[in-house]
Parts: structure tokens; sequence; C-alpha cells
């Protein structure tokens, strides 16, 4: 299906020039061709079928490891006495961060303006839906009897008992809830045009009805439209400061405690960072194989890989001043429990999981400085991969080397997983990737609408900034910057008259 | 799209010599009054005071100095008209770096100054052993050399990318916009760590028991919020003086009003994490630092008024579209956000500890007006005076024209 | 597709023409380039047209102020629904954890609020409610913006004549068109169609519609009756369970620790002559260390009477006064006080609440309890008083006499004279 596709580099462009977002010369028919052809074709791809059994395979391993749960209690993770959070909550956190990006993504790009969002913005919804889902799954089989999670609600009882609202666990449950509501809100407004165009292409009898139920009767009026844009931009300006917030309450889960290691001020914006970090791996690590995979090259170009390579250089390094100030912190403040925790993540029984977390999240990504590590993809793939397996240990670092260690040295443990806790954590990744392939199969993965407002075709009015095809974009390469070819810039040190 | 006629009235220079004038009289006065009253309140007062008036007039050209590098970092367009006010802000820096140098007079000469781990004496009598633990950061020697780097850092950049941006003006190079690029990202690592360990160093430091991870990110966010009241401020006097009438649009009010908004909820979101986890810890090695700021009527207010000034009065105000897109209410919201950035300052440098004897005897001095007025008009006479040499618009960017013809949704 | 020769496309249709029949709904007119779309609705704007619409498969840039579009009202419901929501989130943690149930006895039992500390924060604390009252905020206000989008572009509609065209199929993809309705007080069956030729159109459509009864088939109807019956019943069943008695023993789907396999105190079992299922110590026996044997010292009495001096065992010491002193302000000084005064810190709480059956606890420094003889105290310690609960479970006997000891140095402070104190320390006294 992708044979076809010739690969462009757009990445340069010559100031005042912006190179195209969307190459291959579409027009609006052939782009909705392209954007529609992994939904069309009669089958999806043979490496689609693969991946697809061995997320089920997974799934299953998920469903099994929650029934034998259930069916035994939490002991047979390997939680001990002071480690009594350990893999289950370092998977919700892993899971919830993963989500931020595709928030970040559809709703504080599309603040900015940036354009490029527009063909990466609904898979990584998609994306950030399937992480909530999976992080939702822990806290839930966390409590133990899972069967009383509803507990967490605000639901009057017999018992004339309320959950504590002064605790940062249930702002937890608002926080992921709101965020969760909020993003299937974001991910179907801004799908319901798509899922129109499906149902108008859509062949078969059953396809139509389906599709044609959930596109709502659009019909692209332009009234519609205002009011959507509108809807749109609302929604966008609420879900930026949320998804800072659900992070940051994440964050508070840990902070407000007296824990050294886990009281320190920076926790919510550099949890923030951290997700969203995190999530751009993750965003890469499907878009790579997608692209490839779907015949997408024209519409996902190096251009948007190279600014997702960059935002997860800037996340990345924003994660990695947190640790230089949690450092310094711990030294600074003279707090003999605070100092002893850091010594202990850097030097004690976990340093292997500290240093795996320090060479994957901050000199990993430092490689994204160099351009041929953000336009190869198995280059960025690997550095993506590095982060995704960084970003987990970092919570693991937080959650058990604070705990393990606190301040009572005669009830120090060392945490061991169990094999339940192993293959809980690979089968979360069963369910997430089993619910992305579906996606992609069976929904829009490109915001077609929105795309279409990219192309230079579509702006009724005469562009005063020209998009030049991409290829002009060689032309120029700073690299290849030869100073004595223009004008020296220190002649204009001169007075102007 | 042919503005060409307009634009040459628009990026001409303004003749400000009175302005620039009446603004250095009116900070060589302050300076001096400022001497004065610090001669009859005490030399305390007067440092600590300088320091208070001198990170705000800094913490307004770091910001610009931000900006500028943000704007060619993500390549920006829109904002092209409006990135030669926020150089010309950021040109401030060298002068900057003199007027810091009042503040290290004490030091050399042996005395405490404002930073009470300055003093052997202290360090000595500290019970809690904290300021002796400290010393290899917190000593006289190791703070100067923090501070000459921090300086040179930011001198070096601010006169990188002014110097650049305006030697475009003559040639039109666009390799210049590519080398402005190229150099914006490490810049902004730069900037992100010297920002950090300066407002450590001036404004954490003033208590040194105490401490917050955040506190960088605090001073930071601050700065910004100045920084676009600042802006807003600018550009609107800008076009009262018949300059940047077309090349500055109401959609660029919108975008200044919509990210000094943004940098507002940002503060607001970073001092509510700093409260709340201090708040909620009750850690006393924490609240120390809360504890003058609620500890009396006088400070309670200040506090309560920041809440309401710096965050619900402006949320409210700058929410809707339209004050954000009507010239004059957005320059009152930044004459506004200016004021309680001061504020902030006040709150951040002004209150100490109970209990270290040297309590001041009004928490507000005629010294503080002063040298605000002798900073701020100092700095203020520099801006004019270089708006007097150079164009106020950098006209031969490559992304001009973008600038000249975005539309906000 | 464009063949449609745009003279005959708007053939003279009437509307109304009667049952079953096709009729005539509006006239589409389609452009293959956003610019075209523009500058025809720029025209049919000013033609004084006001039933119609412009559909294309993005928004068009500036197409509001070609079709004369006001701003959408929808902000302010988005306002309105995030101030509710912000209201809400603070009234649900005021009521939840701060209102004291006791001011509102009308509202029912599980709905009253339950006031409970924790970490030593205030019932109200602001601080601690700003993330559940902005998480509520937004998701009022999404809700609101999403709910209030849908409802005022009238979606979902599902029945449209527009959608049945198959040239209007491309509305999604790469087409553009302008639909005018025939409700329209201006349109003209034959002036219409010769306005819209006018204006560049690639091709123009009348979009007909066959009018039926209008009625929902009889079939579906019932079903749909039947669903919602059926929806019905879960409830019901709830509502009868939560008002009816039953014998029976609750129905556990999951057993949690409800019933376990073991016998409660006082049960029957068949298995003894006695018919008792805990079995009492064989007779004549005792367990190891229960041997009591010495009431002096273990129960405070001497021949019965309460003993007016310590047993034989307590040595009174400064080291067991001091113990006795750690002891007691453990275990007593909470309500009786850290001077025996009876104003220990649940005391004076319990005063300050005006908690309702509350018995003050006693001074200790009262001249009837200077008076008791210390067996008497010992046995108020072991077996409690009034309110006061057995302290004998929790306080080793040993130190119950040290914490005497101790009672009685603290009555002898309060009233000592000069004659008490040493000598050598006279001086210090002031």
């Amino acid at each position: 299906m992708s044979s076809a596709v010739r690969e462009i580099d757009n990445t340069l462009d010559v100031p005042g020039q912006r190179a195209a977002l969307i190459t291959g010369g579409h027009d609006l028919g052939s782009l909705t061709d392209v954007a529609c052809a992994p939904w069309e074709a009669p089958r999806p791809p043979r490496a689609w079928y693969i991946a697809f059994g061995l997320s089920l395979a997974l799934l299953a391993v998920l469903g099994a490891m929650i029934g034998y749960l259930v069916l035994n209690g939490v002991g047979v993770w390997g939680l001990n006495n002071p480690t009594g959070w350990a893999f289950d909550i370092t998977n919700f956190v892993f899971w919830v961060g993963i989500g931020h990006a595709g928030t970040l993504i559809s709703a504080i790009l599309f603040l900015f303006r940036q354009k490029w969002r527009t063909s990466i913005n609904r898979f990584a919804e998609a994306m950030t839906i399937f992480a909530v889902v999976c992080a939702g799954v822990f806290p839930g089989i966390h409590v133990g009897r899972i069967w009383l999670a509803y507990w967490l609600a605000p639901l009057p009882n017999q018992m004339a008992m309320w959950p504590n609202f002064r605790s940062p666990l249930l702002w937890d449950v608002f926080a992921v809830g709101t965020y969760a509501t909020v993003s299937m809100l974001f991910w179907y407004v801004g799908m319901i045009p798509d899922l129109a165009t499906f149902r108008d292409r859509a062949r078969s009898k059953w396809k139509q009805v389906v599709y044609g139920l959930l596109a709502l009767g659009w019909t692209g009026s332009s009234r519609h439209w205002h009011r959507f844009e509108r809807a749109y931009l609302i929604l966008a300006a609420l879900a930026t400061p949320l998804v800072l917030s659900v992070h940051s309450v994440v964050s508070f889960d840990f902070a407000v405690s007296q824990l050294p290691g886990w009281h320190t001020t920076i926790f919510p914006p550099y949890f923030v960072a951290g997700a969203i970090f995190g999530g751009f791996a993750m965003v890469l690590t499907l878009a790579i194989p997608a692209r490839e995979l779907f015949g997408l090259k024209n519409i996902i170009t190096p251009r948007h890989l190279d600014n997702m390579c960059k935002i997860t250089l800037l996340t990345g390094s924003i994660v990695g001043y947190a640790y230089l100030l949690e450092f310094f912190t711990a030294w600074y403040s003279g707090n003999p429990y605070e100092s002893f925790v850091f010594k202990a993540r850097a030097l004690g029984p976990y340093a292997w999981a500290y240093w795996t977390m320090i060479g994957c999240n901050v000199v990993a990504p430092q490689l994204f400085w160099f351009k041929a590590f953000r336009t190869r993809v198995w280059l960025i793939l690997l550095v993506v991969m590095c982060v995704n397996i960084g970003m987990w240990f970092e919570r693991f670092v937080i959650i058990v080397t604070s705990l393990s260690q606190d301040f009572l040295p005669s009830s120090w443990d060392y945490f061991r997983p169990t094999w339940v806790d192993l293959l809980t954590l690979a089968g979360s990744f069963g369910l997430f990737f089993t619910l992305f392939l579906l996606f992609c199969r069976y929904l829009p993965m490109v915001a077609m609408a929105e795309v279409k407002t990219v192309l230079p075709l579509t702006d009724p009015r005469a562009h005063p900034h020209p998009h030049v095809p991409a290829t002009r974009a060689f032309d120029y390469n700073p690299d290849e910057f030869d100073p004595a070819a223009t004008s020296n810039p220190r002649d204009a040190r001169e007075e102007r008259p | 799209m042919n503005h060409a006629p307009d634009m040459s009235k628009d990026v001409r220079p303004i003749a400000t010599g009175r302005a620039a004038f009446c603004a250095a009289v009116v900070g060589a006065l302050g300076l001096a009054a400022g001497v004065l009253f610090g001669l009859r309140d005490g030399w305390d007062v007067f440092f600590r005071s300088y320091l208070l008036n001198y990170t705000y007039v800094l913490s307004l050209a770091l910001g610009a100095l931000f900006f500028v590098m943000l704007q060619h970092l993500v390549r920006a367009g829109w904002s092209v008209s409006l990135r030669r006010l926020a150089e010309l802000v950021a040109g401030t820096l060298p002068l900057l770096a003199v007027l810091f140098l009042p503040l290290l007079v004490p030091l050399l000469a042996g005395m405490p100054g404002v930073w009470e781990w300055a003093s052997a004496e202290a360090v000595a009598h500290d019970a809690s052993g904290l300021l002796r633990h400290k010393q290899p950061y917190l000593n006289v020697p190791f703070f100067i050399v923090r501070c000459v780097v921090c300086f040179a850092v930011w001198v070096g950049l601010a006169r990188y990318f002014v110097r650049r941006s305006v030697a475009q003006d003559a040639t039109g190079d666009v390799q210049l916009t590519v080398r402005m690029q190229w150099w914006s990202a490490p810049g902004m690592l730069l900037y992100g760590l010297t920002v950090t360990f300066f407002a450590i160093d001036a404004l954490m430091s003033l208590n040194p028991h105490w401490y917050s991870t955040i506190f960088g990110v605090y001073f930071f966010s601050g700065s910004l919020v100045g920084f676009f009241a600042l802006l807003a401020l600018l550009v609107y006097f800008v076009q009262r003086a018949g300059r940047l009438t077309h090349a500055v649009t109401v959609e660029h009010y919108h975008d200044v009003g919509k990210l000094a908004f943004g940098f507002v909820v940002f503060w607001a979101y970073i001092a509510f994490s700093q409260y709340l986890l201090i708040w909620y810890a009750n850690l006393p090695e924490e609240t120390v630092w809360y504890q003058p700021r609620q500890g009396d009527a006088w400070w309670t207010g200040v506090s309560l008024l920041l809440l309401l000034g710096h965050f619900v009065a402006p949320f409210a105000a700058l929410l809707s579209r339209w004050p954000k897109r009507r010239k004059g209410t957005l320059a009152c919201a930044g004459a506004w956000l200016l004021f309680m950035h001061w504020l902030d300052l006040y709150y951040l440098v002004i209150p100490r500890a109970h209990g270290h004897g040297h309590e001041p005897a009004a928490p507000l001095h005629l010294t503080d007006v002063a040298l605000l007025a002798g900073l701020a008009g100092v700095c203020v006479a520099a801006i004019l005076r270089a708006m007097a040499r150079q164009a106020l618009l950098p006209e031969r960017d490559p992304r001009l024209n973008e600038a000249l013809s975005f539309e906000n949704i | 597709m464009n063949g449609a020769s745009p003279a005959n496309a708007g053939g003279p249709q009437r509307p109304g023409t009667g049952r079953g029949g096709p009729v005539l709904r509006g006239l589409l007119v389609e452009f293959d380039s956003p610019g075209a779309l523009i500058t025809a609705a720029e025209r049919v704007r000013d033609a004084g047209y006001t039933r119609w619409d412009t559909h294309s498969p993005f928004p068009v840039h500036g197409i509001d102020a070609a079709m004369g579009i006001r701003p959408t009202r929808l902000p302010w419901i988005v306002l309105a629904l995030g101030v509710i929501g912000c209201i809400t989130g603070l009234a649900l943690q005021w009521w939840t954890n701060a209102a004291d149930a006791r001011h509102f006895p009308w509202v029912p039992v599980h709905l009253q609020g339950y006031t409970f500390h924790v970490s030593g924060k205030p019932l109200f604390s602001l601080p601690a409610n700003i993330p559940v009252i902005f998480e509520m905020t937004v998701l009022l206000a999404a809700l609101g913006a999403v709910v209030g989008m849908l409802a005022m572009n009238n979606l979902p509609l599902h029945h449209r004549p527009l959608l049945a065209l198959t040239r209007f199929k491309r509305a999604t993809c790469d087409r553009f068109f302008v639909y005018v309705d025939a409700a329209d007080p201006r349109f003209d069956p034959a002036g219409t169609p010769e306005f819209l030729a006018t204006l560049g159109a690639a091709a123009i459509e009348p979009v007909e519609e066959v009018v039926d009864s209008g009625r929902l088939p009889r079939g579906l109807t019932i079903a749909g009756l039947f669903i919602v019956c059926l929806a019905l019943l879960p409830p019901l069943l709830a509502a009868k369970a939560r008002v009816s008695k039953s014998e029976q023993p609750r129905f556990n789907i999951i057993a949690d620790m409800d019933n376990q396999e073991r016998f409660k105190a006082q049960q029957a079992h068949a298995l003894f002559a006695d018919g008792r299922a805990s079995r009492p110590p064989v007779a004549g026996t005792l367990a190891r260390g229960d041997l009591r044997g010495d009431p002096h010292f273990y129960e405070g009495r001497v021949a019965g009477e309460f003993a007016a001096t310590f047993p034989p065992q307590v040595q009174i010491t400064e080291g067991s006064i001091r113990r006795g002193q750690q002891r007691f302000n453990i275990y007593c000084a909470p309500c009786h006080g850290l001077g025996g005064a009876g104003d220990g810190i649940v005391a004076q709480r319990a005063l300050n609440l005006d908690t309702p059956g509350w018995v003050a606890p006693t001074s200790l420094l009262d001249p009837l309890v200077v008076e008791r003889p210390v067996g008497h105290l010992f046995n108020t310690i072991t077996n409690g008083i009034r309110t006061m609960p057995p302290y004998g479970d929790q306080i080793a006997e040993m130190d119950r006499w040290a914490i005497i000891a101790y009672v009685r140095t603290l009555e002898r402070s309060q009233n000592a004279r000069l004659e008490d104190v040493p000598a050598e320390l006279r001086s210090e006294l002031r």
C-alpha cells in the first residue's frame, strides 16, 4: 500500500517561506482517498494482523492476571510492608502520562496555531484515551476489593459516609475522570466531520448505518462549522489547563506527603513535563509504524517527526532540569532525610533503576540535538524506545526508592516484582495496542477536515507568503552555510541614516 | 498586501530626546533620593529596597530576552513586528549588569548586606547549623562567580540577538535569521539554568534556611507576566507616538493579551503548587517562609491582594476576547499587571523571618518608591535612547509578511 | 457529474403536491473551490435570502462574513456552566466534608455530610478543595461546550433530504455547496434557479423529498416501548428491595468477609454436651501467667477492703515516680490534665463542643480523691468508673501503682507547704 509513496525531506525551510506540511501534491479528493485508504482497504496489511494477534494475546494475559488477582488478593503482587505502592501505581502514572502528549498536540498546539498538529492530532488523541483506559485499570485493581471501587465516587450510602475531599487520591478520581471525559468529547467532536466522510463513502449498508449514526447527521453546514470551530477552540482552551492539572494532581499524590523524595515543590510542573515527554515518545513510537503501514508518509512527513523530536528534546531537558534541582535542593536543604534518599537513589540498592532512568531520560534525548537523529526513523525509534523505558523507570524510582527506605531503617525492605506484576504490566500494553489497532482500522486515523485546511489551495485568500514546494528546501541548509556568500553582518553595525 | 508607503513611517526611530532626558533626570533624582533615605533609614533598608527594585527591572529585561529567543526558537512569524520592542527591553541587560554592582559593595566590604549568609557572625551563631552546611555554596566568592557567569550569559545573549536583528535591517540577510534560530536553542538552555540559579542566589537565599525546588520557575513565571504587561504598554505608547501603526494590528494586541493571560494563569499554577504542597505537609522548615508573609495584617493583606490582583482580577478581565482586542483596555491591564509584578517581588524580597533581631520599622519605605523611580527611570531612559537610534521594526525580517497578515481564530 | 444543465435543473416543481409524491425542498448548487463558494455566498446574502446555507468539507476561512453569520452565543453557555461547575465543586466538598449534620436534621441521613478530621487540616480547607473545584469547572464547561454546540446546531438529526443526494456525498470530501431552502420567503421556483445559475456554479440540482406519513412503523413503536419497560425493571426491583424486609440472609455476590468459617462467642454447637461452641477452661486449671494470687497487688484489696497502703512489691523511688509520670501523661493526662485538675485537652474540647452526655473528668486534686485509699484508685484505673473506660488491659499492674504514686505526688505538690521543699532549694523559690 505504501510502496508508491516517495519520501520528501521537508524539514528545512528558508526563513519567510514555509515548507509544505503535506507533501505529494495532494488536492482535496486525493487527500481524502489517502486518509480513508486504511479504512477502505478490503483487508488491513499483514503486519496489522500480526500486531493485532499479539495484542489480543497480551490482552488475554491482562484479563487472566486481573482474574487471578481478584481471586487471590493483592498478595500476589510483590508489595511488602514499606513498599505499599509499586508496579500498580507506577503503571498508573506511566499510562496517564502517556496520554498527555495527545492533549498537548490537540489542544495546546492548536492554541499556538501550530498547523502541523493536524496530521497527527487524531491518533494522538486516540492514544490519549486508550492510555487513560489503561491507567484507569490500575487504581481500580489496586484497591483490592475491586467490586467496591465505586466507593471512590462521592455517592451517598447507608453509612452517611463520604469520600475525604482533602485527600489527593480523591482529587485523582476527579482529575482523571474529568480528563477521560473531556478527552473523549474532544476526540469525538473533532471526529464528527470525518465520520460523516466515512458515512458518505461507505459502500455497505451496515457501515452507512453505523457511521451515519456516529456522524449525527453532519452536513458540513457553514452555520454548523461556525459553532463547531468555536466549541473546538473552547474545548482546547479548557483542555490546556486540564492537562496541566491532571499530572499535577497525580504528582500531589506523592508531593503532599512528608516522605523524602516525594515532598518537593517542583513536582507538579516536573510531572507535567515528564508526562508530555513520555507521551511524545509514545506518539512517535506509534506514528512511525503507522505512517509506513498505512501509506501516510505524505501526511505525517519528516517535518512532523522532526518537530516531535524537538519537543521530546525540550521536555526531556526540562525533566533533566528537575532532576538537577531535586539533587541540588536535597543537599541545599540540609535535611538529612532528603539527602539520604537522593544518595540512596544514585548509589543504593535501586541504583540500577536510577541510572537506567538517567540514561534513557536525560542522555538519550540529547541525541536529538543532531539532525541525523531526528530524520532517520530507525534512530528516532531507538531514542524514543529508550524514553518509553526511561519514563516508566522514572515513576518506579520515585515510588519505590522513597517507600522502600523511609524514616525507619528497621522496616526497610527491597521490592521484588512477582511474575503477576510483570505480566500485568505486559498485559496493559496488550489492552493499549488492541484498542489502538482497532482504531486504526475502523475510525478516521487522520483528521481529514483539519488537514484540508492546511493545504495551500484551500485558503480562499491570496496568500502573502508563498508555499514553496518542499524540494526547494534543499536549496538552503544552515550546515552548509557559507558566510562569504552573503553580506557580512558586521557591516550592518553602521548607523542607519 | 502592500504596506510599503505606510511602513516607512512605521519604522522610523522616534525622536525621544526630551523624554529620555526626563526619564534620566527622574532616574538620577530617584537614586539620589534613595541614597538620602538610605542614610536616614539605614543601609539595611536601602539595600533590601535596591534588591527589590533591581530584580524588578531585571526580571522585565530577562522576560524580554526569553521572548526574543523563543520567537527565534519556534520560527514564529506573527511576532516579528513586536520583536524589536522586546529587543529594546532586552538591550538594557548590559546596563543592568552595571546596576547590579552596588549590591556587591557591602559583600566586598565585608558587610552582610541583604544576605544573612554573607555574614560570618550569622553563620557562626546559627543554631540550626544550616548556614554552615550551605557555606560551600552560599559564600561571597562563589556567589560573585555565579553572578558573573549569569550576567555574562545574559549580556552575551542579549547583544547577540539584538545586534544580529539590527544588522538585518541594513542587509536583509536571511542567514542572520538562521543563525539566530540556531543559537536560540542552546541559548534557552543557558537561560533556564542561569535564571534559576540567580533566583535562588539573589532571592531564595534571603531566607537561607528555606528552600523550594520550584522557586526558579516561580520567578520566571512572574517575570513573563511582567514582560507581557510591559509589552502591551510599550506597543500602546509607540502607536500613540505614530509608529508601528500598520505593522502592529489588533491581532497582535490579541496575542499579547493571550500570552499575558496565559502567564497569569501559569504564575498562579506555580504559586499554588508551591503553596499547596507546603501548606499540606506543614513542615516547620518550609512553613517558615510563609509565616512572616501571613503573620500580620499588612502581609496577609499583601498576600490576598496578590491572589486577587495578580490572578483573579486579570483572569476575569482577560478571559474574554474583546478586552484583548481593545488597545486601551489591554494597556490598562498591562499597567495593572506591571504593578502586580512589582508587588509580587515585594512579597518575595521584603518580609523576613521573625526573631532575627532586625525587624524593619515599617514594611514600606520611601526608599522603595525612590529607588523604583530611580532604577525604572534609568532603564526607561536607556530604552528611549535606543529607540531614537534604531528602527522600531525588524523591517527586513523574512517573516515580516506573516506578521502583517495573520488573523486569530 | 457536472453535466446537468443549470437551466433545466430547477424544474418547476410545486411544493406540497400531495402525500407520497416528491416535494421540492430546495436547490443545491455545487462549486469546486472555496473561493468560488465565498463569492457565491456573498451574492446569495446580498440577494436577501435568509433560509439558506453553504456546505463544505472543512471550515472555509471568511465564510462567516460572506454569509453574514453572527458570532455564536456558545461562550456564554460555557461560562454559565463553568460557574455552575465551580459552585457545585465547592458546595459538594463543603457539604460532604465540612457541614455539621446536626444543623440540618431535616436532610435524610444518607445525604447528610460527614465531618471528619484528616491530618490536622481544618474541616473546610480551601487550598485542598481547589483541585476538585477546578476539575468540576472544566468538566461542566466542556460538557456545556459540546452539548451546547450540538443543540444549537440541531444535531443529531439524521433525516435530511440533502443526505439522500449522491452529489452531496462529496460535501464531506472535496466539493462546496450552496443550498437555498424552498421555505425561504424570497424563494421563487422560477426566479431562484435563474439567479443561482448566474453564480458560476459547476452544477445545480433540486433537492426533493418523498413525503411519507411521518409516523414510525408500528413494529418499531412496540419494540421501543418494550425496551423501555424492560429497562425500568431493574430500578423497580432495586426500589422494592430498598423498602421491603426479608427473613433470608443477604445475598452476597462476592463473599468478602461476611461469612467466615469460625464460631462466634455464645454460638451453639451440637458437638459438645453443653451445646456451646466455645469451650470454657478445664475445671481447676489456669493459663500460664493468669495466676493472680495476691489481691493486694492485683486488685488493690486487703481482706476485701480497698488497701490504704502500697503493696510490698512496689518500691516508691524517684525512678518509679518518673515512670508513673510518664504513664500518667500518656494515659490519664488527655482527660485529667497534666496537673490532674480534670482539664485535659479532651475535656476542654468536649466542653467547647458542648457534647451531650459528657461527664467531666474528676479533678484528682479534689479532697475526695486525696482521701481515697490507694487501693480505690487502683480499682478505678483497672475497671473504670462512670464514663471512664477500664485501663486494666492497657497498663500493667506495676505501672498502675506507679501512676498512683505519681498522682499522690501531684496532690501533694498542689497542697504543699514551705516545709515540704528541701531546705537547700528554698532559696530558689520566689
